[in-house]
């Protein structure tokens, strides 16, 4: 459990703090792999090495083989040129990631995984991926992984080699595990996800943007609402970047710090800063052709801890990134924040219609605060703000009515931790979004409105009779009224408890928003469960 | 679903407190010094009962005088501790060390005579529970899953019985291999040398010409509205009865909709009578939690228990639950006197606990030197230490 767990920390900080140690090895990652690959994987005339060769993936998937290959398979990743400890696995990391990479789009359907959203409920295609491979981890690791049909045969047999539980499993046990696995999956896998070395090949050869410059930051974060700041981005040493980020929540809490950071595959971004003295990690994509960059940020050591967000170049193409609040009820006049990046001073600003400006104060190209009113008779929906060429379709919403209130997560699952033991716990945030049934009325139908998140009161109840007997409520952990922050209890057997088990739960998430005299209540439901002990990069 | 969920959230949590539980009693410095006392009783026969735990002791414990009377420190890392007791109750073959390796242990002194390292050359060899001893001891049977571990690549071999000499001192290497189905967990041997290999179903074996045919039909049983049957055993049950046993989980469905959130969940046991081949198999109760292992009190075939969290005693004939008692943690392995007097149930912490099996009533503990025993199965039999 102990290797383990510092095989996990070491992999979490590695790729995201490459950046930190600007590459000192004195050898070229061709001399790298040839010193550390080449006892076991060959290479032909060509340069091409079996095994190595076939498969792409993303920085992370690529530095999770090497970590395995060390803890496992015995390999020793040096530099035979020397150099610090730790630079050859990161040359190699960079290099792999920059040559048999993902594109854009090859990645974009499974990025949550690389930014830590925890709480995403996969939806596979098929019940039979779900249950041959997305049972054990995620599906977003196979969707991470291109490979040559050879290739994914060869993952298959290293599956059952090195974790022949796996055919005695549930859903494992039930059927000739390996027979559909190299029968069916593996012709599956080559045909969904191919090598296909021309779509890697076109998207090296296309242009990359820079990254130096000044960079506009919006995001949300649960549990603290809306984030706006700047990032400024400095060429380092050595293809990496110096970063300083400043900001603030909408509560005027500071956020603010520096750290370093460096660009994988001409579009991954990944920076490791240190922010009012908390370790954050930054998982971001460049958008092809745009100066815009988007993703999580979250916190290294409590990654359910994270920021959405977007980051645009100021002075580049003028954008408009958030507005706060994002609603206003017809017929009211309220004040909003409109966060921006290269905003024309002199523009007309326009909200659409059933809204007027009333005032525009601390105007400037990153944006403005906007006294606005919605007229009574407004009608609902989305409206498309512009301020001169910049627009954001549907980022303001007038509404008439808040009809009810929905929980998000809808599910989460929180973790014990502490206690002396090695994970830390895992908490949950949940925001109360507000919705609109629209002109028809009925509620989950096609025209309700989704207004946005709204401040509530927060609460937890058992989730059913189990939950009951059990006392969930009492030993899983707290939920704090204010925030929607809910805190796990500590991990380990809990002598007050039936079969002196530990503090999990199965609770309802109840949030109630109090709306013009009237109350709304929502209900959620989190899971507070034991820890898990093996977290790589990609779970 | 939602018994689903609950039963698997249960699972979770109590399997997790007493990992974490018994880590803590280990670092607390139970010693698994070897200890051995006199029997007072010497000459008489007695309940034995051998059982594994961590960091790799085999223990030979007196039932009658509740105490462990012998442990043994085997080689290696632990893991899953199956045990398998040769029919003249002298040697405990040990199945640990990660999987992989077998050890016979001499219960009255602990002396490793036997041994067998399953991975040789490039070949790694990995066994779940599957470990047997033929009827006259002349034989030791594994299940093995063998990979072949290459330069750049693994390759999964097909799966085999490997028949060993239990002569065959230290160091032995298989007398012959013979093709078995992959996924069998759980072995026994049948008094006319066959062996009962338990898998998707329950496959017959004969060791010498390797001959395999479906003595159980278990996934292949095609039951109408029932649902394709879930076994989960690692733990070899049942030699006080002289039998094979293992539960199955299934959905009975109320009509050919198979709509599960109708469907009732039933319990039942698949056993093979390992003195006349016969096979039995029966629903003995509904599903309301998970359990682990259960078996058959002897001599008293109508009443079958079942033990995780709950020890439950369940009528046979009429298909129902009727009594069960919550357990002070969990435990995994049931097993009972050899004249079902008492009921023992291991496994999972580092105690044995005794229950009246009429009453359901706690009896005692004996405590085990070490750590947890995890997966490992308690065997019992008679004999006179």
């Amino acid at each position: 459990m102990t290797i383990k767990t510092g095989l996990i920390s070491s992999l979490a900080a590695t790729v995201l703090l490459a950046c930190h140690l600007s590459a000192q090895a004195a050898g070229s990652a061709e001399a790298i792999m040839t010193a550390s690959c080449s006892g076991c994987h060959k290479q032909d005339d060509n340069g091409t090495w079996s095994r190595i060769s076939e498969q792409r993936k993303t920085p992370e998937g690529w530095h999770m083989t090497l970590v395995r290959m060390e803890e496992i398979h015995g390999a020793s990743i040096v530099d035979p040129a020397g150099g610090e400890p730790g630079a050859a696995m990161r040359t190699l990391v960079r290099h792999l990631a920059d040559t048999q990479g993902l594109t854009p789009a090859e990645s974009a359907p499974w990025r949550y995984v690389l930014e830590r959203e925890l709480n995403t409920i996969e939806e596979h295609d098929t019940e039979l991926f779900a249950s041959m491979c997305a049972r054990c981890h995620s599906g977003a690791r196979v969707g991470l992984q291109r490979r040559s049909e050879e290739e994914w045969r060869h993952l298959v047999h290293f599956h059952l080699g090195q974790f022949p539980s796996a055919e005695y499993s549930l859903m494992g046990r039930d059927r000739d595990w390996l027979g559909i696995a190299l029968n069916e999956m593996v012709p599956w896998l080559a045909s969904e996800l191919p090598l296909d070395n021309d779509a890697w090949t076109q998207w090296q050869a296309q242009p990359k943007q820079p990254f130096a410059g000044r960079w506009r930051v919006a995001g949300h974060m649960p549990g603290k609402g809306l984030f706006a700041g700047d990032m400024v981005v400095t060429d380092g040493s050595d293809r990496d970047y110096d970063v300083e980020f400043n900001g603030e929540f909408e509560n005027g809490e500071p956020l603010s710090g520096a750290g370093k950071a460096l660009v994988y595959s001409g579009h991954e971004w990944r920076a490791s800063l240190t922010l009012d003295g908390e370790a954050y990690q930054q998982v971001l994509m460049a958008e092809p052709g745009s100066a815009q960059l988007h993703g999580r940020m979250f916190r290294r050591d409590n990654v359910e801890w994270g920021l959405r967000m977007q980051a645009a170049r100021a002075g580049g193409e003028a954008r408009i990134m958030a507005m706060q609040p994002s609603y206003i009820r017809a017929g009211a006049e309220q004040r909003l924040l409109l966060v921006g990046a290269g905003l024309d001073l002199e523009a007309d600003i326009g909200l659409g219609a059933g809204l007027e400006v009333l005032g525009v104060t601390e105007r400037s190209a990153d944006g403005m605060v906007l006294q606005v009113r919605a007229a009574a008779d407004a009608a609902e929906g989305g409206r498309t703000v512009s301020v001169g060429e910049a627009g954001a379709e549907g980022m303001l919403t007038i509404y008439r009515s808040l009809d009810r209130v929905t929980v998000e997560p809808a599910y989460a699952v929180a973790r014990v931790g502490g206690n002396g033991g090695s994970q830390p716990v895992v908490e949950a945030m949940f925001d109360a979004i507000g919705f609109s049934n629209g002109p028809d009325g009925e509620p989950g139908t096609e025209d309700d409105l989704r207004v946005g998140p709204l401040s509530a009161k927060w609460s937890v109840a058992p989730f059913n009779a189990q939950a009951a007997a059990d006392e969930d409520v009492r030993f899983a952990g707290a939920m704090d009224a204010a925030s929607g922050v809910f805190t796990p209890g500590a991990a380990g057997p809990n002598p007050e408890r039936k079969y002196q088990t530990n503090n999990a739960g199965n609770l309802k998430v109840l949030a109630t928003v109090e709306h013009e005299g009237a109350l709304l209540n929502a209900e959620g439901q989190l899971i507070v469960t034991v820890q898990r002990w093996n977290n790589p990069p990609i779970r | 679903m939602l018994k689903g969920l609950r039963n698997s959230a249960g699972l979770g949590r109590s399997t997790h407190a007493l990992l974490v539980m018994s880590m803590a009693l280990l670092a607390a410095g139970c010693d698994a010094e070897e200890t051995s006392t006199t029997f007072q009783g010497e000459g008489a026969a007695s309940d034995v009962m051998v059982v594994m735990n961590k960091p790799n002791n085999l223990h030979v414990v007196d039932l009658g005088q509740r105490r462990v009377i012998r442990t043994c420190e085997l080689p290696g890392d632990f893991g899953p501790g199956t045990v398998a007791v040769a029919p003249d109750g002298n040697t405990a073959y040990a199945l640990t060390n990660r999987f992989e390796n077998i050890y016979g242990v001499a219960i009255d002194t602990c002396e490793i005579v036997f041994s067998a390292r399953q991975s040789q050359g490039e070949e790694r060899v990995k066994t779940f529970a599957g470990i047997a001893v033929s009827k006259d001891g002349r034989e030791l049977y594994t299940h093995q899953s063998p990979t072949r571990l290459l330069a750049d690549r693994y390759e999964v071999q097909g799966a085999r019985l490997a028949v060993y000499d239990t002569n065959g001192g230290l160091d032995s290497l298989p007398l012959r291999t013979l093709p078995a189905p992959r996924q069998i967990t759980i072995m026994a041997t049948g008094e006319d040398g066959t062996v009962y290999l338990g898998g998707r179903d329950i496959f017959a074996m004969d060791p010498s010409s390797g001959e395999v045919r479906v003595a159980l039909p278990s996934q292949s049983a095609d039951i109408a509205l029932e649902s394709q049957r879930d076994v989960l055993s690692v733990w070899p049950l049942g030699s006080v009865n002289n039998e094979m046993v293992r539960m199955y989980s299934a959905a009975r469905f109320q009509d050919e909709s198979q709509d599960m959130e109708t469907a009732d969940w039933i319990w039942g046991y698949e056993r093979i009578d390992l003195a006349t081949g016969a096979a039995e198999d029966r629903v003995f109760g509904p599903l309301e939690v998970v359990l682990f292992s259960g078996m058959a009190r002897p001599d008293h075939p109508e009443q079958f228990f079942g033990v995780l969290t709950q020890l439950k005693k369940f009528d046979v004939a009429a298909a129902q639950e009727v009594a069960s008692v919550d357990l002070e943690h969990s435990y995994y392995c049931i097993n009972f006197a050899t004249d079902g007097s008492e009921l023992y149930l291991a496994g999972t912490f580092n105690d044995i606990a005794i229950y009246d099996p009429d009453t359901l009533e706690r009896l005692g503990n004996i405590q085990l030197p070490g750590g947890d025993m995890s997966l490992a199965n308690s065997q019992v039999f008679r004999r006179v230490l």
